[in-house]
């Protein structure tokens, strides 16, 4: 019993910091009021450069990489519905497509279409102490990544409740006209908050690639980029809400495939699929209970006109 | 320039530019030559091989390719246009592929368990994938109407339950085919031949009656949006809610009313897919078709007109990119040159502020700039 709970927290560290970074990268950018939903294409594109950029250099710089190549997609993004004013849906979507089509052909121009050959993984920690205590043992040996996404979300509150910086990034999110009123300039808050993001998501991207699948595969992240919107969503955009969503639906991954393996007449019972299905569900009836519009950022997706009130 | 003429000028360019940014990076990939030769491939393998045909070759090589590009435009025109019909009501329909999964699993469910004769069959069939798709839409509409919900994040978790669910749970457990003489089949039972959308060229071509139906239906939603009094009410709670509620026009009413018909649109091409080409709810969908719809809805303006040119254009490269494999350059190139396209007409403002600028300059050339 101890050994299966052990096994379960492992993977679920294991799955969890992706969906963690992604799903704060959206955090990021939706308070400051952009609409991010090319968060699963930026994700694969820093999955990509990161399972790339490891062939030819040590992997902690190539996961920099990752998240430049994410923060490099978000830039257009930015471009298009900062400066431009576009549709932000339009083009966060049209940021998928490109990066899920583009992905594919430059796999396919470069290595195969199955992936890329396996690259070095990143090292993993051995926790000194804790290594061999049962059940904390699950603690230890895994990458140094996945002990920042555990510090991070808290960094992250801290840093959005605490300090001048943060109450601007709330502000433009909630109320533009405001924050232009003080003389602060609304496109230079939301384009630092969108390539943060867009480096945050490309982090989230990187780790699948450098930690957990030692590779790029042809589908990464295969829909991951959307459960961290749902977690984003779930965790009412805050950043300990979005972190303790992800764990929750890491944790929920890591119970199916665990049951499929160690106790596979569970799954007669309830079916794989409805396991699947759960926590989009659940974000479903959680967003119908509370009413999505208490917590939503009051300015996302509306471009700033500085003419406009 | 009239004004219809200009409000397509951005998509024309983009889908040009997007061609020439694909064009640009199989040359870098391979060589000049090969993209030059793979592009027109990709044309011939949309629009039939005319340079075979005039050397004497059968009708086949010309109604084998248009065959399969009519096939993949009837799923785009219909995927396109549930997503067009939303966007017109002011809402976001991200869940035509959720939508579309529902509807083909209802096209192959009434296919495969209901008996019945063919005149009653394929109508009862396409039916019942349109109300499985508007039933799933109009989840989403009401967690938007009663609970204030936004509709692009429930539609997105919608895809999500509905891939979850059908793929990987009633296709492989309850709805699974009975495996015959041995070997296992993936995806749902074979559906009866009566409810098959017949084919129209016989064995010349696999060209099939979804393509006129498509067709039909695009003009069905043009009369429905331009024409009608309840179009023009969807239209104007979609510009603008406040002034519309002032009008007199019941907005969430309209609006519930379009997102039922975008789920609906979205299910038919599941039920082209499923009763014109798969002939049973294969073990998963296969592609990202609702996405297409998004790509191909904004890059025809969300115009039922434009819809349907930007489905059959794309059509064609999609059946067209088939033949590119054959110079070893990869079969998705389409759906990259559709993503940079929907990606450049995203720019829509950008493209409008340069032809100004254009025009501006021509009109008066002689006044000075400040």
């Amino acid at each position: 019993m101890l050994e299966l709970l052990e096994a379960l927290l492992f993977s679920t560290l294991d799955a969890a910091p992706a969906l963690i970074f992604a799903a704060l990268g959206g955090v990021l950018s939706e308070r400051a009021g952009v609409v991010n939903v090319g968060v699963e294409g930026q994700m694969r594109a820093g999955a990509f450069c990161a399972a790339v950029a490891a062939l030819a250099m040590p992997t902690p710089l190539a996961v920099v990489m990752g998240m430049l190549a994410g923060a490099a997609l978000a830039s257009v993004h930015g471009y298009l519905s900062i400066r431009w004013r576009s549709d932000q849906v339009v083009s966060g979507m049209a940021i998928n497509l490109v990066a899920l089509a583009g992905g594919t052909f430059l796999l396919e121009a470069l290595f195969s279409p199955n992936g890329t050959p396996p690259i070095d993984q990143l090292p993993r920690w051995e926790l000194p102490l804790i290594h061999h205590v049962p059940l904390l043992r699950a603690l230890s040996d895994h990458p140094g990544l996945a002990y920042l996404s555990l510090v991070l979300p808290f960094a992250f509150h801290a840093v959005l409740h605490q300090t001048a910086l943060g109450l601007r990034l709330r502000a433009v999110g909630e109320k533009p006209h405001a924050v232009a009123t003080l003389g602060l300039s609304v496109a230079g808050l939301r384009w630092g908050a969108v390539l943060g993001g867009g480096m945050l998501t490309g982090l989230g991207g990187a780790v699948l690639s450098t930690a957990v699948l030692d590779r790029f595969e042809q589908h990464t992240p295969a829909g991951l980029g959307f459960m961290a919107l749902a977690a984003m969503v779930f965790g009412r955009w805050t950043p300990l809400g979005a972190f303790g969503a992800a764990c929750f639906f890491a944790f929920g991954n890591a119970l199916r495939i665990g049951l499929a393996s160690s106790a596979p007449e569970i799954l007669e019972v309830v079916p794989q699929g409805f396991l699947l299905a759960l926590p989009y569900l659940l974000t479903l009836v959680l967003l119908a209970i509370q009413g999505q519009r208490s917590s939503a950022p009051a300015a996302l997706g509306t471009p700033y006109e500085q003419e406009s009130r | 320039m009239s004004e219809r003429w200009r409000s397509a000028v951005p998509s024309i360019l983009s889908v040009l530019l997007a061609l020439v940014v694909c064009w640009i990076a199989i040359a870098l990939t391979r060589d000049v030559k090969v993209a030059g030769e793979a592009y027109l491939q990709m044309l011939f393998g949309g629009i039939g091989q005319w340079p075979r045909y005039l050397d004497g070759g059968d009708v086949g090589v010309l109604a084998r390719p248009l065959g399969e590009s009519a096939g993949k435009a009837a799923l785009l025109i219909l995927t396109g246009l549930s997503v067009a019909v939303a966007f017109k009501a002011g809402l976001f329909n991200i869940g035509a592929q959720g939508q579309m999964v529902l509807g083909a699993l209802a096209a192959a469910v009434v296919g495969a368990q209901v008996s019945l004769p063919a005149p009653l069959h394929l109508p009862l069939a396409l039916l019942a994938a349109a109300v499985a798709g508007a039933l799933w839409a109009l989840i989403a509409a009401a967690l938007k109407l009663l609970r204030g919900v936004h509709e692009v994040i429930s539609t997105i978790m919608l895809n999500w339950v509905a891939v979850s669910l059908v793929d990987n749970w009633l296709v492989v457990g309850p709805l699974r085919a009975v495996s015959t003489g041995g070997h296992s089949v993936s995806g749902t039972a074979e559906l009866l031949p009566t409810s098959h959308l017949p084919r129209l060229l016989g064995d010349i071509s696999r060209l099939h009656l979804g393509f006129p139906l498509a067709l039909v239906v695009a003009l069905a939603v043009w009369v429905w949006l331009i024409r009608t009094r309840r179009g023009f009410e969807t239209r104007a709670a979609g510009m603008g809610a406040e002034a519309a509620r002032a009008a007199g026009i019941p907005v969430k009413q309209r609006a519930a009313e379009a997102m039922g018909l975008s789920g609906a649109l979205a299910g038919l091409a599941g039920a082209v897919l499923v009763l014109g080409t798969e002939f049973r709810y294969p073990g998963a969908l296969g592609a990202p078709y609702g996405f297409d719809g998004i790509a191909i809805a904004l890059i025809g303006n969300n115009h039922p007109v434009g819809v349907t040119l930007s489905a059959l254009f794309f059509g064609i490269l999609r059946a067209g990119g088939t033949r590119m494999q054959l110079l070893g350059v990869h079969k998705t190139f389409p759906e990259l040159i559709q993503g940079l396209a929907l990606l450049f007409v995203a720019g829509r403002l950008i493209w409008l502020a340069l032809l100004k600028r254009r025009k501006a300059a021509v009109a008066s050339p002689e006044v000075p700039r400040a």
